[in-house]
């Protein structure tokens, strides 16, 4: 696994953090609107672009990580802009669910790689 | 001179008579409408869907029954519903008797969104006392409650638990595999 394509997704979630909490304790500043579309589907499409460019760039390296983030990313963004506008939690739960479905496949495929030279040193 | 009045009064007995008849009539009715309280202001924050329930009693201390119509007026009147708009109230014991006064009271609801232009909202709650069918009273009165709305600073959204579960299940996951991708390194 690339060290770009760790740190992509490490990235992607971190800023998923920060808008949920932003979401929490700031609901507000998503009110204003763009093109007839509130804030909180440009900043999820902004963050979502950093998860598809990493997934793209990467997508050689490490393959499940790369195309489950090219899966995710639009549906990332449609689950905040549904939570905010609908106000439903559900929306931003599944919204959550992403980066930590991606955190646990970065981690997973960095212990196998790691196990792997081992085993063929064993062999 | 006192000929004269007494000559003008004559000549205009007609216009008299029915001015002192109106005004006959229109004196209970200003009067005939009791409303408490007489103001509402209401404190709200900013980013929240808000329902705020407030009463408003509406008395008649006159002696005919009377027939109320409510309505909201300014800028406040699209976040607010009157339940019931219209309703009768029976006789009262008169304006100076100390007898309990009939009443009926209205539950004004607002309901304000997440999403609103301005901070500041204001109107008017109007009871209009109109006239009943086969009563003494001929002409309408109106008598109305201010409101003041004010959206105030920003609400925190109240997550429900499984929203938190998964917040904290995401700051754990970010800390574990910035472990993990450290100790694979080494």
């Amino acid at each position: 696994m690339k060290k770009t394509q760790f740190y992509g997704i490490w990235i992607y979630a971190l800023l998923c953090l920060l808008l949920v909490l932003l979401y929490k304790f700031y609901t507000g500043m998503f009110e204003a609107k763009i093109m007839e579309y509130n804030l909180s589907l440009w900043y999820a499409l902004a963050i979502n672009l950093v998860l598809l460019v990493t997934s793209v760039i990467s997508l050689k390296s490490s393959k499940l990580p790369a195309i489950l983030g090219i899966i995710f990313s639009p549906l990332s963004t449609y689950l905040f802009f549904k939570s905010w506008t609908e106000m439903n939690y559900q929306y931003l739960a599944g919204f959550m669910v992403i980066p930590v479905i991606l955190l646990l496949t970065t981690m997973v495929k960095r212990t196998s790689a790691a196990q792997e030279p081992r085993l063929t040193q064993q062999k | 001179m006192e000929n004269l009045l007494m000559r003008e009064l004559i000549q205009h007995h007609k216009i008299v008579i029915y001015l002192v008849l109106i005004g006959i009539c229109l004196v209970p009715t200003v009067y005939a409408l009791g409303l408490s309280p007489l103001e509402l202001n209401i404190q709200v924050e900013k980013g929240k869907e808000t329902e705020v329930v407030q009463n408003i009693q509406v008395s008649n201390p006159s002696e005919n029954p009377i027939h109320i119509v409510g309505s909201v007026s300014g800028s406040v009147a699209q976040f607010i519903t009157l339940d019931p708009q219209e309703f009768d109230l029976p006789a009262g014991p008169g304006l100076k008797s100390p007898d309990p006064r009939p009443y009926q009271y209205v539950t004004v609801t607002f309901k304000i969104p997440r999403e609103v232009p301005e901070t500041k909202y204001t109107g008017e709650i109007l009871f209009t006392q109109q006239p009943v069918a086969g009563g003494m009273i001929g002409t309408a009165a109106q008598l109305g409650v201010a409101v003041r709305l004010t959206i105030g600073t920003m609400a925190a959204a109240e997550f429900p638990v499984y929203v938190n579960a998964m917040l904290a299940i995401l700051i754990l996951s970010l800390i574990i595999s910035i472990i993990f991708y450290k100790r694979g390194k080494e």
